[in-house]
């Protein structure tokens, strides 16, 4: 796949960010692109024919671990900011009785 | 002494999660302990290390490209002390003897460990792992009060972060594609070699649009009056000092990351600073709320500090901004205090319904003015001498000067509009028993007035930086302050009292969450077209 294409999945995700009017699709958008951004380093770690970094390897060409290592943190990262954001959306919701952006806005939700 | 940077990350963390699983009266005073150790440590590292701090870079496990580096310089090791400090300032102001909410404890204790680490990180990728952490954290903070209005701030806070953070990310694995390494100090040395391609510049832009949302800059600012207005004080306080600072700090080393690059940065980053200062005053002028107005008034003095470090490193100005980021420390940390206790008392955030806390409050009083007096920039108070300093850098360049005295004049209207709350009879009596949260406001009072008067021996000590050509008793600088007063008692009086239609469109000025991710995007494209393209 070529790294370009990962900025599309990217690029998605900010277009549902800055027109989304659901918090519910806002939380999605930020977890489409946090998925587009570790497509891309995984893409430009990847080495073509490369086996896994580990001790009995296959081949002589192995793929560069650091992308590898990295993303695991960041997608943990991801999940616990979706989680915390899903929670917030339930308490918003408790409160306002809607998550919708502009209706929260509407209701005095603006300060 | 080289293990001290890991100790004062780790150390804040397990008092925290020792404190949380114990959840006794006694465990409390802990944290007060820790936060004692913490300082002596870094005293002790501070001895140590002063004049030669190329010693304290530190791997760890000997990963020399790839792995964990944490290493301290000036700058650095200033930010340090300024954090323990505003800690301490927090940690005695909320602390009940055997009352404390323990997880409230948690969390602040866990967003000190993990504010020192981005501090002291010297790879970017851990850069990245404490920014996502001090988000995370900063929003439990925010929501801590369980209203409607702290959960949407702490969402909208949270989500917005969380884009811009994601931005950062994107631009370090750009570098890391370049470079084949995440270590500052690496990528610094070799940056001179792609300083030229595509690849670099767009990462330097995608890493300026992250640090624009976390610092609040222009056009991504709205998140901070939300998230900083509604949460309880001391978090205010403390998020208004000190975390927001966080982002400027990334911007200061980002720079340093990128001066080989050839990037000419300092004119496009002086107008965003002078953006955001303009039109955080506008908005300032215009709210009602009390913490509103502080919250907007964080904004306008980010954009003071923007447009000093936006100036090139070693010169007068940069230095001007960097004072002016502990300066705005001390003096906010305390209006935010003292509003806490004033809104506390009084049980209102408006301006107008509060009225005669002189006769009330003499002591929060007298520390609310001092507070004032400094960010209004009053010669004798610390506010004035890093103004003075921005001041001096722009005073030939014209409409740079006047942006500068316009933004002045706003923030004494709008601290003349706010000081009207000490005016009027007393209206009720109050007894305040609370002797830490006056020692900590006099602790703050007093910095500010002290920095202000032995500016010239404390800018040696830390910056190396001669002040002598600031003097306090000028007429000048009398004359200049008198003239920026009288012209907002005027505007006050004539403008912002009668509260006419634009003052009133301004302050319910709402944006949608979706308006402020588009407004990002476009800062972003913005950002690519003067860096890239031109």
């Amino acid at each position: 796949m070529d790294p370009l294409l990962t900025f599309i999945v990217i690029l998605v995700g900010m277009y549902g960010l800055s027109t989304s009017k659901n918090i519910i699709k806002s939380v999605f958008s930020v977890t489409i692109m946090e998925s587009g951004v570790i497509l891309l380093f995984l893409n430009l770690g990847n080495t073509e024919g490369g086996s896994i970094p580990i001790v009995s390897r296959a081949s002589e060409v192995i793929a560069d671990p650091l992308p590898q290592a990295l993303m695991i943190t960041t997608i943990v990262i991801g999940s616990t900011v979706t989680a915390l954001a899903l929670m917030l959306c339930i308490k918003v919701f408790h409160h306002y009785g809607t998550v919708e952006w502009r209706e929260i806005l509407a209701r005095g939700g603006g300060k | 002494m080289l293990f001290v940077p890991v100790y004062i990350i780790f150390i804040p963390i397990f008092t925290a999660l020792v404190i949380y699983l114990f959840k006794n009266r006694y465990i409390n005073y802990l944290a007060l302990i820790a936060q004692a150790a913490i300082t002596i440590l870094l005293v002790l590292y501070h001895y140590a290390y002063t004049g030669n701090y190329e010693n304290t870079l530190f791997y760890f496990g000997d990963w020399h490209t790839a792995g964990i580096s944490l290493v301290n310089d000036e700058i650095s090791e200033a930010f340090l002390f300024l954090s323990v400090f505003s800690w301490w300032m927090v940690l005695l102001y909320t602390f009940e003897k055997g009352k404390t909410d323990h997880h409230f404890l948690f969390f602040l204790m866990f967003l000190q460990g993990v504010f020192l680490g981005l501090l002291q990180s010297n790879d970017l990728f851990n850069l990245f792992v404490f920014l996502e952490l001090t988000t995370i954290i900063v929003t439990i903070l925010i929501a801590y009060k369980k209203t409607g209005d702290s959960f949407r701030a702490g969402i909208y806070y949270l989500l917005i972060n969380t884009s811009g953070v994601l931005m950062f990310l994107i631009g370090i694995i750009l570098l890391y594609n370049t470079f084949g390494t995440i270590n500052i100090q690496y990528i610094s040395t070799a940056i001179h070699v792609y300083g030229e391609e595509t690849a670099v510049l767009f990462a330097y832009v995608l890493m300026m649009g992250g640090i624009a949302v976390k610092s609040a800059f222009f056009p991504v600012f709205t998140w901070l009056p939300k998230a900083h207005g509604v949460s309880a004080s001391a978090i205010s306080a403390l998020l208004s000092g000190l975390v927001v600072k966080g982002g400027l700090y990334l911007f200061i080393r980002m720079n340093e990351m990128f001066a080989g690059a050839n990037i000419n940065y300092t004119e496009f980053f002086y107008w965003v600073g002078a953006l955001t200062a303009v039109v955080g005053v506008m908005f300032a002028l215009s709210q009602k709320d009390m913490k509103q107005v502080l919250a907007y008034h964080t904004i306008s003095q980010i954009g003071i500090v923007m447009m000093g470090l936006s100036s090139l490193h070693d010169s007068a100005m940069f230095y001007g901004g960097l004072l002016h980021i502990f300066n705005h420390a001390l003096f906010k940390s305390l209006l935010f205090l003292g509003a806490g206790i004033i809104i506390k008392a009084y049980k209102s955030k408006k301006v107008g319904e509060i009225r005669g806390v002189m006769r009330t409050m003499p002591f929060v009083s007298v520390f609310m003015i001092v507070g004032m007096l400094s960010i209004t920039g009053a010669p004798f108070f610390n506010g004035f001498i890093s103004k003075s300093i921005i001041k001096y850098g722009i005073i030939d360049s014209g409409i740079k000067y006047w942006i500068l005295f316009v933004v002045n004049i706003g923030t004494a209207t709008s601290f003349i509009k706010l000081s009207q709350i000490f005016f009027g009879k007393k209206t009720m009596t109050i007894r305040l028993k609370a002797v830490p949260q006056r020692v900590t406001m006099m602790t703050l009072a007093f910095a500010c007035v002290v920095l202000g008067n032995f500016y010239i021996q404390i800018g040696e000590g830390f910056f190396g930086l001669p002040l002598q050509q600031i003097t306090v008793t000028e007429w000048a600088a009398f004359f200049d302050y008198a003239l920026a007063l009288s012209i907002g008692l005027l505007f006050y009086k004539l403008v912002i009292e009668p509260d006419y239609k634009p003052v009133r469109y301004i302050r319910n000025f709402k944006m949608s969450f979706e308006t402020a991710n588009y407004l990002f995007v476009v800062f972003l494209v913005v950002m690519s077209v003067y860096f890239i393209v031109l």
